[in-house]
């Protein structure tokens, strides 16, 4: 109830001071729309390319963290020896721990000691923020899967193995089938957590105005980051109220995101119908 | 493996000197014990005198479970040829767990349709592609006589059958994989009594064509379907009576006194 109440204040207010925002030039200032969304012509006044980089940045992100997260989760409840276990979970834990704007200035040193050595153009840029992010959010992934994994009825196991196949096998074709539906929450909130995430970012190579992302060793924009320069640097009411309506856009992103979720997940149900 | 003590030609299984113990705690110890081919042995004794897990060390399945340790030997006779269960030249482990069945005490389907409850072994284990597939699972649901209660349904979860047609099911999926023996692990006691008997029939139609050992908590279905009967007792075989003995009620009697 109190969470529900939160939620709606929240959007409430964000409506009230964004909502007059919202329109195509929000997104694209003065830009013409087309040539604006295929990158030929660039955007100043909008957050169109923010909206992009933050695409492109989860993306990343999670095609780092997503895959890497499921088979350590997985490889720590189905075969790592209990002693490895104990010691890989107590690594795991602190990873968690580790605050974002640390995590963002482990990506800043990690520049500098590559420029120092075998790499002296490396700079901050979309992949090393992307990298970072995915390290910041592996530790949920990780968690999620191990739960699901332990939670799990220990005679699905057993039947899989009772009928000759192997761990892999069993693993692959029956486990995890059966845990999707539970996986899927927990790595769409670490995923959500990587969008919105701004410390890490603002050290590894998110700036003002870099246009739509250029590829992976370029500058990029993205959404947390323009609401907090929306709002940090305003010059008028106007932009502020830009700021929020930033804000609604990230929102309508996230929640794209996990529908997008719900999608895949009823269409895996449908191929797999577990449960 | 060959072995020159095994020389009768009906022995399938030979249990020797075989002691399981979980964490430190012996659960069974020192058991010896030979199957023959076609026969069906019966196995009873209390709740906790091991008969699960002397099952489960036939078909390795203790290993799932942490802080197992297994000594002795187990040797089974399979293609013309014994080979070692345990030891440095073993049968693979899915090769072995896909020539010794087993049917858990509770019906165990993969929450997944009919069909895929067959085809996931098949293809995975026994390495068999489509319309192969389709008739093994098509026999199989036969012998379990479950084929006309199924057929048009085989893409529905296997979770909305009936316990006992669940229980069928997971006796067809076993019998999919044409196994040498077949390990049944109380397979009556979480059904209903009307279902029960429909199992034991069945049982005894296939007991025809399998080799199966089957833990037991009814000691009437004992005495209707074996073979023989061994009785365990804290861990360990406490004595064995031949189908003659089985049939004699003040055997019988002395026998049920001696163990509960």
């Amino acid at each position: 109830m109190a969470t529900a109440a939160a939620v709606a204040i929240l959007g409430v207010f964000l409506l009230w001071r964004g909502a007059r925002t919202l329109s195509l030039g929000l997104l694209f200032g003065d830009a013409p729309i087309l040539a604006a969304i295929t990158g030929r012509v660039p955007v100043w006044e909008g957050i169109w390319p923010a909206c992009v980089g933050s695409l492109c940045l989860a993306a990343l992100a999670s095609a780092l963290a997503i895959p890497l997260g499921l088979a350590s989760g997985i490889y720590l409840t189905r075969f790592a020896p209990a002693r490895l276990k104990k010691s890989l979970v107590l690594g795991i834990d602190l990873l968690a721990g580790i605050p974002s704007i640390v995590m963002g200035l482990f990506g800043f040193t990690l520049i500098l000691l590559l420029r120092r050595t075998f790499w002296p153009e490396a700079t901050t840029c979309l992949l090393l923020a992307a990298v970072c992010l995915g390290l910041l959010v592996l530790p949920y992934i990780i968690s999620t899967t191990r739960n699901v994994f332990e939670s799990l009825p220990a005679t699905l196991h057993l039947t899989a193995t009772a009928l000759g196949l192997t761990p892999w096998q069993a693993v692959a074709h029956v486990l995890l089938p059966a845990a999707v539906p539970g996986l899927i929450g927990g790595v769409l909130l670490a995923v959500s957590r990587a969008v919105e995430d701004t410390a890490v970012i603002m050290l590894t190579g998110v700036v003002a105005n870099a246009g739509l992302p250029a590829g992976l060793t370029g500058k990029f924009e993205a959404l947390p980051f323009a609401i907090y320069y929306l709002a940090a640097e305003h010059q008028s009411p106007a932009e502020l109220d830009r700021g929020f309506g930033a804000a609604l856009v990230l929102l309508a992103l996230t929640w794209a995101l996990f529908q997008g979720a719900r999608y895949c997940q009823r269409l895996l149900m449908r191929r797999w119908p577990m449960r | 493996m060959a072995d020159a003590l095994i020389k009768d030609a009906d022995l399938l299984l030979q249990v020797s000197d075989l002691t399981v113990s979980f964490n430190g705690t012996e659960v069974i110890a020192g058991v010896n014990l030979t199957v023959d081919r076609g026969e069906l042995l019966a196995i009873i004794g209390r709740s906790g005198s091991g008969k699960t897990t002397l099952l489960r060390a036939i078909n390795r399945l203790n290993e799932c479970f942490d802080g197992a340790s297994t000594f002795g030997r187990i040797q089974i006779h399979l293609d013309g040829q014994w080979h070692s269960v345990y030891g440095p030249n073993a049968l693979p482990l899915t090769v072995l767990r896909r020539r010794v069945g087993m049917v858990f005490q509770n019906p165990n389907v993969l929450p997944t349709s009919i069909e895929r409850n067959f085809r996931l072994p098949l293809q995975l284990a026994a390495g068999l592609s489509g319309a192969q597939i389709r008739q093994r699972m098509e026999e199989a649901l036969g012998q379990a006589q479950l084929w006309g209660e199924v057929k048009d349904r085989l893409h529905h979860p296997a979770t909305t059958l009936s316990g006992g047609q669940q229980m069928r099911l997971c006796l067809a999926r076993a019998l999919a994989l044409e196994p040498q023996i077949l390990l049944l692990d109380e397979p009556t006691s979480s059904v209903d009594h009307v279902a029960a008997t429909r199992i034991e029939a069945l049982l005894h139609d296939l007991k025809a064509r399998y080799t199966m050992i089957l833990v037991s908590h009814s000691l009437g279905q004992t005495r209707r379907l074996a073979d023989r009967l061994a009785v365990m007792k804290q861990g360990c075989l406490a004595g064995c009576l031949e189908r003659g003995q089985l049939d004699d009620d003040g055997i019988f009697k002395e026998l049920i006194n001696d163990i509960f």
